[in-house]
């Protein structure tokens, strides 16, 4: 049975006055009250007028389908015994078999711990360093000063965990490292920072800081160049000092930005650093340094589980998106205009 | 809009079906121009070295002679690493026609049923098959009464040996050590008395670094083996009829445990040995760090390998000794296995067809002209044949199948070599160092270290494997035992055992000592 569209006689007058189908026309409520008709736009149209910056906008469009909305259909696998001979669809369901694998592991607790350990660790960490070197280059009055820190903060993101290792081991290494260098200088005892449990995650973390802080602070550099430079000398002439100018305006300023970015950290706060991890952990420290992501490469992909690995992709990204919301909502609760949405 | 996002949804769901199925399709077996396409995944023989390059002669001999086409891709060095991007495909369903894997995936890929059986396909290569496979081979490959792949012979059996600074006990007046009380007290020399003469406390008596398995090596891997040989517990299986099963269940492996430990205590490891990576190891010993270690052949004695240490220390000198002797009267360099490399057919090339074409490209390669191509290149171009028939560089530069320019046509010669002596005498020649003058051979060097009482363990690399969570509380425990981060007793130790056993340690014991027994693998 086909529905009918019946539209009211303003509508149908406005239409036709106007030249465009019913359908485009829309009642629209003004803050005043009263009920007023607008034309809907034609997205084909506004394609068109705008389709330099829609041109811009098919790259990511793409990748997200392709790599984003495509593979949801496959996360299914999480409720099958998965059988890559009989696809996707032809693999047999075993419910929620794979998630109760991954709940009983013998290192369940211990994996969500050191997970969400590095996760939050590297929030607590990683944030406030990276807002202090992005207000250090701002404030920065040296031209030359200000382009050679950025880049040489910069320059560690690009480098692979794989290199980090090496850089790493030549900085730590108990025999000939250049940190147990200096400590056997002061006549301390070497530290085998990679192999000991209590100096590991110290190790991950700071590391991790170093490596990132430059890449992250680009956001918050972008931010304060959108800062009104009239409020800075206003509390100059108010003789405001650098640190009040700091708390009162930059801070302020730019914490929009900064609950953005910590919400989109907590959507993943499930995932540590594979990558990290994988090049820095050893049995030693699997202790504190086994993380889920590694546990499902070992367990999951090497030991060709894909459905146990897809369950606990799927785990951490429903996870994810509650911590979000859950955060968004109390964001925009404490704090209006600074929400995610 | 309400429209235009409907036809986005449905055309998501129409993609993701199509992906999500439409991984594999089989394709047809003969080509428009009569050609089978055979995509095959390999291992480099020169992980450094390029790709084959497109005017390799053998794609032209086997497309106008054989009607093959020959697409290759190599795999990662890294055998982990092949290991992931092998389950990777066979995840997807996309894998290719021919393609080297270890054995553990193998056992996954046929319970998964994504590649076929070769049984039959052995009596289409008489001569390959009499060259490369024999009946312990064809055991390799063999789950549930069927081979699943060609497994050619690997690297060298027994090619690693004990070796020690002679320099250094001839500078402290040392002999060399036959036992393990008499191999601390030269590991304490080592470190403490300033071996080397720089007047600096940089040395140590030990080397070593994490390589272990789940299959032969086993926690703490086999840089330690002529330690744990000392105690009879080398190897993670022990395969002998009265102690059949893991060897960490062996009152022994206590014992090799705390030498270990007492050796980290005395400060004779080098203590980077829980962090070093195989390259640090090796750039380690060629920086005179450690005057003791459990090395390669090759990676000791070729040339290219050698040089960097001859340049550091002229004077330095490497011997290889027998491994000390232990307590008992155990002495052993380590546990060995057969090492081979297979190859499996996907089951989706056997579908298509394919399987005939595979077999009498592998034949060929084994055949005078395929050997000689993939092995060492074209004659007169990559090598020459000296007075003995050896392959060997003559002064072809560059061209010669060692040089930069030559050696990436022989990228195949692991799919064809079966360590004859040919091979052998033109894979290690004898040569002169640069620096100090001495006469070398990896050749001489891999003889001596075959010399050495090595334990066997043969099927090693058959046996079942445990899953993560049994595998990470075996190395675990292990390295929390050897760091210190974990008391060293006797209560302790069962402690550890007994956790061991309930979380599924007992269990994979029973299936590799049942898995033993039903295959032959018990002495």
């Amino acid at each position: 049975m086909s529905k009918k569209n019946s539209f009211s006689p303003e509508i149908e007058a406005f239409s036709k006055y106007h030249n465009v189908r019913p359908g485009r026309v829309k009642p629209v409520k003004t803050p005043g009250g009263e009920t007023v008709l607008m034309i809907k736009p034609d997205l084909g149209k506004e394609i068109m007028r705008h389709k330099d910056v829609y041109l811009l906008l098919l790259i990511p469009f793409v990748f997200y389908i392709v790599f984003k909305y495509v593979p949801i259909f496959n996360a299914q696998i999480a409720f099958k015994n998965f059988r890559a001979r009989d696809g996707v669809l032809g693999s047999a369901w075993v419910g929620f078999q794979n998630f109760q694998d991954f709940f009983n592991s013998f290192y369940f607790w211990e994996l969500l711990r050191n997970t969400l350990f590095y996760s939050f660790g590297k929030i607590i960490i990683s944030l406030p360093v990276s807002i202090i070197l992005s207000i250090a280059i701002y404030e920065c009055t040296h031209y030359a000063l200000r382009k050679t820190v950025q880049t040489l903060a910069y320059l560690p993101h690009f480098l692979s965990w794989v290199i980090m290792y090496g850089v790493l081991f030549a900085l730590l290494s108990p025999s000939s490292g250049i940190l147990n260098d200096v400590i056997k200088l002061f006549g301390g005892t070497p530290v085998d920072f990679l192999s000991s449990i209590k100096a590991f995650p110290w190790v991950v973390l700071l590391s991790d800081a170093w490596k990132e802080m430059g890449w992250s602070a680009i956001i918050f550099i972008a931010a304060l160049m959108n800062i009104d430079v009239s409020l800075f000398e206003a509390a100059m002439v108010e003789g405001a000092n650098s640190w009040q100018r700091v708390r009162y305006i930059t801070l302020p300023s730019i914490k929009p930005v900064i609950v953005t970015v910590l919400l989109l950290k907590i959507g993943t706060i499930l995932d540590a650093g594979f990558n990290q991890m994988y090049m820095l952990y050893s049995p030693q420290v699997y202790s504190v340094a086994d993380i889920i992501d590694t546990w499902v490469y070992r367990q999951g992909l090497l030991n060709f589980q894909f459905g146990l690995a897809t369950a606990v992709g799927l785990f951490k990204g429903v996870i994810g998106m509650a911590l979000v919301l859950v955060s968004n909502r109390l964001v925009s609760k404490f704090s209006e205009g600074s929400s995610l949405f | 809009m309400k429209k235009v996002l409907s036809v986005l949804l449905v055309a998501l769901m129409a993609c993701s079906f199509v992906f999500a199925n439409g991984g594999s399709e089989t394709a047809t077996a003969v080509n428009a121009d009569g050609t089978v396409t055979i995509n095959l995944w390999y291992g480099a023989a020169i992980t450094e070295a390029g790709p084959i390059p497109d005017d390799w002669i053998g794609y032209q001999i086997l497309r106008d002679e054989h009607g093959i086409d020959l697409h290759l891709s190599v795999l990662p060095s890294n055998e982990s690493d092949q290991d992931v991007r092998i389950q990777a495909a066979a995840a997807g369903n996309s894998l290719p026609d021919i393609f080297m894997v270890s054995r553990p995936v193998l056992t996954r890929l046929v319970d998964q049923g994504l590649v076929a059986p070769v049984d039959d396909y052995y009596a289409l290569m008489p001569n390959r098959t009499a060259q490369q496979y024999d009946a312990d081979s064809i055991a390799m490959t063999t789950i549930d009464g069927h081979s699943y792949g060609f497994a050619s012979p690997g690297s060298v059996a027994k090619n690693e040996g004990l070796l020690i600074r002679k320099d250094w006990l001839d500078n402290l007046g040392l002999e060399v050590p036959t036992n393990l009380d008499e191999l601390m007290e030269v590991m304490k020399a080592f470190t403490y008395d300033d071996p080397d003469g720089n007047g600096q406390n940089d040395t140590w008596g030990y080397g070593a670094y994490i390589e272990s398995d789940a299959t032969l090596k086993g926690y703490p891997g086999a840089r330690l083996f002529p330690i744990l040989g000392a105690f009879g517990v080398d190897g993670l299986w022990c395969f002998e009829e009265e102690n059949l099963g893991l060897n960490v269940y062996k009152p022994a492996f206590y014992d090799a445990m705390v030498y270990i430990r007492q050796m980290c205590e005395e400060g004779v490891m080098d203590p980077n040995w829980l962090t070093y990576k195989k390259d640090d190891f090796r750039a380690a010993w060629k920086q005179g760090r450690f005057g003791i270690m459990k090395e390669q052949n090759a990676a000791y004695a070729a040339e290219a390998n050698y040089a960097p240490f001859d340049a550091n220390f002229p004077d330095g000198e490497w011997i290889v000794i027998d491994p000390p002797t232990g307590p008992e009267g155990y002495a052993s360099v380590g546990a060995y296995d057969q090492n081979y490399r297979i190859y499996a057919i996907s089951q989706d090339a056997v579908d298509a067809g394919k399987a005939e074409k595979i077999c009498e490209m592998l034949e060929w390669m084994s055949s005078d002209e395929g050997y000689y191509l993939c092995g060492w290149g074209v004659e007169g171009v990559n090598y020459v044949l000296d007075d003995n028939g050896v392959p060997v560089t003559g002064d072809l530069g560059e061209n010669a199948f060692s040089g930069t320019e030559g050696q990436v046509y022989t990228q195949l010669r692991n799919m064809v070599f079966y360590n004859s002596d040919t091979e052998l005498a033109s894979r290690y020649p004898t040569y002169t160092t640069a620096t100090s003058g001495k006469t070398m051979s990896a050749l001489t060097t891999l003889r001596e270290m075959q010399s050495k009482y090595w334990t066997p363990a043969i099927g090693s690399g058959q046996m079942p494997t445990p899953n993560a969570d049994v595998q990470r509380y075996y190395e675990q425990t292990l390295a929390e035992f050897l760091s210190g981060q974990r008391a060293l007793t006797p209560e302790a130790w069962q402690s550890f055992i007994d956790q061991f056993n309930a979380i599924g340690g007992a269990a994979w014991n029973q299936q590799g000592i049942d898995y033993a027994k039903a295959n032959g693998l018990v002495r």
